[in-house]
């Protein structure tokens, strides 16, 4: 013992990232691949043929009322590129799907903000912030659209026709409703945008927020140049989640009034060629349209997704 | 109450070999300490002990048991982590029968072994609360009494006082020896500080970059360390080096650098003479200088200038410049010495040691 | 007034402000529900001068008809649309919670090769509307042979509450420091034991805040609820309340949200601050 030999540099790493490719580490993969199964096949399994049964649907000219269903190319894509409710369908949905998440990233991140100032009565705050999004949204939305829809006996109605008839007449029929929505999505998803980017807020680290207050000149600064930053990790999983239900809340909406909501969005429509027309194919089309805007958005996501990492020691 | 052999231990993991041909022969009730700087293979080594990673080549026995494919629940271990590894949401005296739970001990037996530990370590009234109501020193005792109820046949410890302060750190060290005394267990410990090493340790290895580099008692490492770095590691402040050249003058060997010229001592100079016009690395630990007084043999006396002082109470630290290299002295508090002053150092001749220069190993 | 104290003020009432914004659409709603047919026409939509429960009571009546005015109308079977709902709700957390946790410890703990693009495929599925995939979605469900029935409903919310409930575990999981695992197996556990008897209970909260994430994702759907129940006796409180004729009904069905919601808000406010905790846990160490 106490052999000498020469000195070299390297540090020993734990942990699997350096793992050993042992007999026990390799049962610990079997292992987590056996339980990852069951997540894996719930999610992808359950999107997998209908994402694919879409793509091959659109490319053929499969329509209840065809005699029969053959392959088309792109045919479908190519009617529907060509026409120009499309692309109004187009612009409103994104318009609808970035000012919702925008407002309520904006919402949210106010909302906590205010809520992560220690005063009193701060609880009772956070339960009312708290309230919209635990109150069930699939029923509420009921309540939600009559609200601002009222049928006509009712004391509101009058006040709430004027709204809506002045609404329509500037942004056209159908307005006012997609507005109402979209309020309603707003105002669901920025309370739990709010309540998650607050647990965000309290995941960082004080000291941060301390050093800032040195290094910095104004809150706005502050704002700008630390806490946007720690928090964007969080951001860009309010966003996904922002996606869903906007869509969600659409769809809601449109199930519940039986398709009254007439302002053209892509995917409402896709389910009118769809179900009412029988145009399969081509509601596919309408619905896949959406596939490489959402792309485009995930690389961008990704990119934000994993905070900012140092190196492990 | 076992012994534990490594045979030829090695660990490797995709880029890094992280222990190499480790040999160690661990003997019963012996208190052994690993140490090194970060990154040796020290708590590796102790991981593979515990099972808690695979050995890549090699094998580790404990007992009579090879335990190479046991997992770590069949090797009869306890352990004490770095940072405690309490479970946060059951009480103390939960942590701490949680192991004879698993091992189904009965419940009277159980109730008796925690109230034991827990007089032992002086944690009785904290055994109902939950491990955020502790501190960290009442942490670090439930920590270790979890690993004493089961009476295991070795102690794995992992850096178990280095979140402690430094006063803390003090007295559970010493609590730790007394409660090995106690206990007579077999004792791995695993520690960066060298002065946990040579407190604690019946003996001690140093480890350096996945080899070892001297296994023995604390005072032989410190008094006859197998190499340059060992002499480094062991001892505080730290030994001087200084790479001097071996010259014949006046029918005896000289240690020469610019600005410095000492004698080398009589017990070196056989092993020295093979050296005779080379470079080697000569070794003074600061508390072998000494001012220089009139009954100093001249030989073994050079010139140097202060260049910090550091006054510690007990003793003061001079940091001093001889020509080119940097020396500290560890010199008596009374001592009245200022900044750029000079002044004269001399060395206690058979306290010196000397390295070679490419292998590092002492002459 | 010094400037500490306007800020204070301004702080106070902004956060009156945000509580005022979040209630009032609940306010209305529940403003509305008390109210008699008189008073639905004749009153300030604001307040409530005269409050009655007969709308409740009208819905936990029980099967038969009632008359307003002209109007003969059927009685909805509200209690059975309630019990469906919890049924489906039940069941919806159990399997996301289970397969969460499990596709969590693995992603977050046992980290195969390629676990982080395994968490972000299972999140990718959120850009994904599954309201546009429905005629497919509806195919596999009868090849499944769940058609018209709750399992259908399960089966979808599960995979709609499953990314992000993996996300939070398995985040959590990926920074629960490894002794306390290594501990418990130095001590005698077996992995699956150490794993049951003490990281499952450390992520408690945890746990809480993916169920009430998986609780918000059931509470949201109308549009599956609507599509995939079409027998009444089978339907959830979503989906009935769609179809009752609420211009007829609309105190009885705005009740009816009411009467669904609040057991579902106050075990949600009872939680929150679980959920809140639990979030930050899993965010401790970022994503």
């Amino acid at each position: 013992m106490g052999g000498l030999t020469q000195v070299r540099p390297g540090s020993v790493p734990h942990g699997p990232a350096q793992a050993p490719a042992g007999s026990v580490r390799r049962r610990e993969i079997l292992v987590a691949y056996a339980l990852l199964t069951p997540a894996v096949l719930l999610v992808l399994g359950v999107l997998a043929y209908p994402v694919a049964w879409e793509v091959w649907i659109s490319l053929t000219s499969f329509a209840s009322r065809a005699e029969s269903r053959s392959f088309v190319g792109v045919a479908n894509y190519r009617t529907m590129l060509a026409d120009a409710f499309f692309w109004r369908a187009l612009a409103t949905t994104v318009v609808y799907f970035v000012v919702t998440t925008l407002a309520k990233l904006a919402v949210g991140v106010a909302l906590a903000l205010l809520l992560a100032r220690p005063c009193r009565g701060r609880a009772l705050v956070f339960l009312a912030v708290f309230l919209p999004w635990a109150y069930p949204g699939g029923v509420t939305v009921v309540a939600w659209y009559w609200m601002l829809n009222p049928p006509l006996i009712t004391s509101y109605s009058v006040a709430v026709g004027h709204w809506k008839h002045a609404v329509d007449g500037v942004a056209g029929a159908g307005a006012y409703t997609f507005a109402s929505v979209a309020l309603f999505n707003i105002w669901r998803g920025a309370s739990f945008t709010a309540v998650f980017l607050l647990a965000g807020l309290n995941a960082i680290p004080r000291e941060l927020f301390d050093y800032a207050r040195l290094e910095t000149r104004s809150a706005a600064q502050r704002f700008r140049h630390v806490t946007l930053p720690l928090l964007r990790p969080f951001l860009a999983l309010a966003v996904f989640l922002s996606f869903t239900t906007a869509f969600a809340d659409l769809a809601n909406v449109w199930m519940l009034t039986g398709g009254r909501v007439i302002f053209p969005v892509v995917g409402t429509y896709a389910y009118w060629l769809g179900i009412r027309s029988g145009e399969f194919a081509e509601a596919a089309a309408w619905s896949l349209s959406l596939v490489p805007l959402l792309l485009l958005a995930l690389a961008v996501l990704f990119r934000w997704f994993d905070p900012p990492r140092e190196a492990p020691a | 109450m076992a012994q534990v052999m490594m045979k030829d231990l090695n660990k490797k993991y995709d880029e890094v070999h992280a222990v190499k041909d480790v040999n160690l022969h661990i003997r019963d009730k012996e208190f052994i300490v690993l140490v090194g700087p970060s990154g040796c293979g020290k708590s590796t080594t102790l991981r593979m002990v515990a099972g808690l990673e695979e050995i890549t080549a090699g094998e580790i026995t404990i007992g009579d048991r090879v335990v190479n494919d046991l997992p770590p629940k069949d090797r009869d271990i306890a352990m004490v982590f770095q940072n405690y590894a309490l479970y946060p949401h059951m009480t103390v005296y939960d942590n701490m029968a949680f192991g004879l739970k698993m091992r189904k001990f009965p419940k009277v037996e159980i109730q008796k072994r925690v109230q034991d530990a827990a007089e032992i370590l002086g944690i009785q009234e904290l055994l109902k609360r939950k491990p955020r109501q502790l501190s960290g020193g009442q942490r670090q005792r439930v920590a270790v009494g979890r690993a004493i109820v089961r009476h295991p046949q070795v102690f794995l410890f992992d850096e178990p006082l280095s979140n402690l302060d430094a006063k803390l750190r003090v007295q559970m060290r010493v609590e730790l020896k007394r409660l090995h005394e106690r206990l007579e267990t077999t004792a791995i410990y695993v520690t960066h500080d060298q002065v946990e090493a040579m407190t604690l340790g019946d003996r001690v290895v140093v480890m350096k970059d996945g080899w070892i580099q001297q296994v023995g008692e604390p005072l032989e490492l410190y008094g006859k360390p197998a190499n340059k770095f060992v002499a480094g590691f062991i001892g505080s402040p730290a030994m001087n080096f200084v790479d001097v050249k071996v010259a014949d003058a006046n029918g005896a060997l000289w240690a020469e650098t610019q600005g410095l010229r000492v004698k080398v001592p009589p017990i070196h100079t056989s092993r020295l003479v093979p050296y005779k016009g080379q470079q080697v690395t000569l070794g003074v630990r600061p508390e072998d200088l000494q001012l220089a007084s009139g009954s100093d043999p001249s030989e073994y006396v050079f010139d140097a200038v202060v260049d910090v002082v550091e006054p510690l109470g007990s003793e003061i630290l001079l940091d001093l410049r001889a020509g080119n290299s940097t020396i500290v002295a560890r010199v008596e508090p009374t001592v009245r010495l200022k900044v750029h002053e000079k002044t004269r150092l001399a060395l206690t001749p058979d306290r010196a040691h000397f390295f070679d220069l490419k292998t590092e190993l002492a002459i | 007034m010094s400037r500490g104290r306007l800020a204070r003020w301004i702080h106070g009432a902004a956060l009156a402000l945000v509580a005022a914004y979040s209630v009032f659409p609940i306010y209305f709603i529940t403003v509305q529900s008390l109210k008699t047919p008189q008073e639905d026409v004749f009153g300030s939509p604001f307040y409530v001068a005269d409050p009655t429960v007969e709308n409740y009571a009208e819905l936990l009546a029980g099967p038969g008809t009632r008359v307003r005015g002209f109007v003969v109308l059927p009685r909805v079977p509200f209690v059975r649309w309630l019990a469906n709902s919890a049924v489906v709700l039940g069941a919806s957390l159990v399997v996301t919670l289970v397969a969460g946790v499990l596709a969590a410890y693995a992603l977050g703990r046992l980290q195969p090769p390629g676990w982080l693009w395994w968490r972000r495929a299972l999140f990718a599925t959120y850009v994904v509307p599954h309201t546009i995939l429905f005629i497919p979605l509806y195919q596999v469900l009868i090849a499944l042979g769940l058609d018209d029935s709750h399992g259908a409903l399960i089966l979808i919310y599960s995979t709609m509450a499953l990314p992000f409930c993996v996300w939070i575990l398995s985040a959590y999981y990926r920074h629960l420091p490894r002794e306390i695992e290594e501990s418990a197996l130095v001590e005698g556990a077996t992995p699956a034991t150490a794993f049951l008897r003490i990281v499952l209970p450390m992520s408690r909260n945890v746990l809480v805040a993916a169920a009430l994430f998986t609780v918000g994702t059931v509470g949201n759907d109308f549009m599956f609820a609507s599509i995939f129940l079409l027998d009444p006796t089978r339907q959830t409180v979503a989906a009935g309340l769609g179809v009752m004729d609420v211009s007829l009904e609309e105190l009885v069905a705005v009740a009816g949200v009411n009467l669904a919601a609040i057991p579902v808000a106050t075990a949600c406010a009872l939680f929150a601050r679980g959920y809140v905790r639990g979030l930050t846990a899993a965010m401790v160490e970022g994503a």
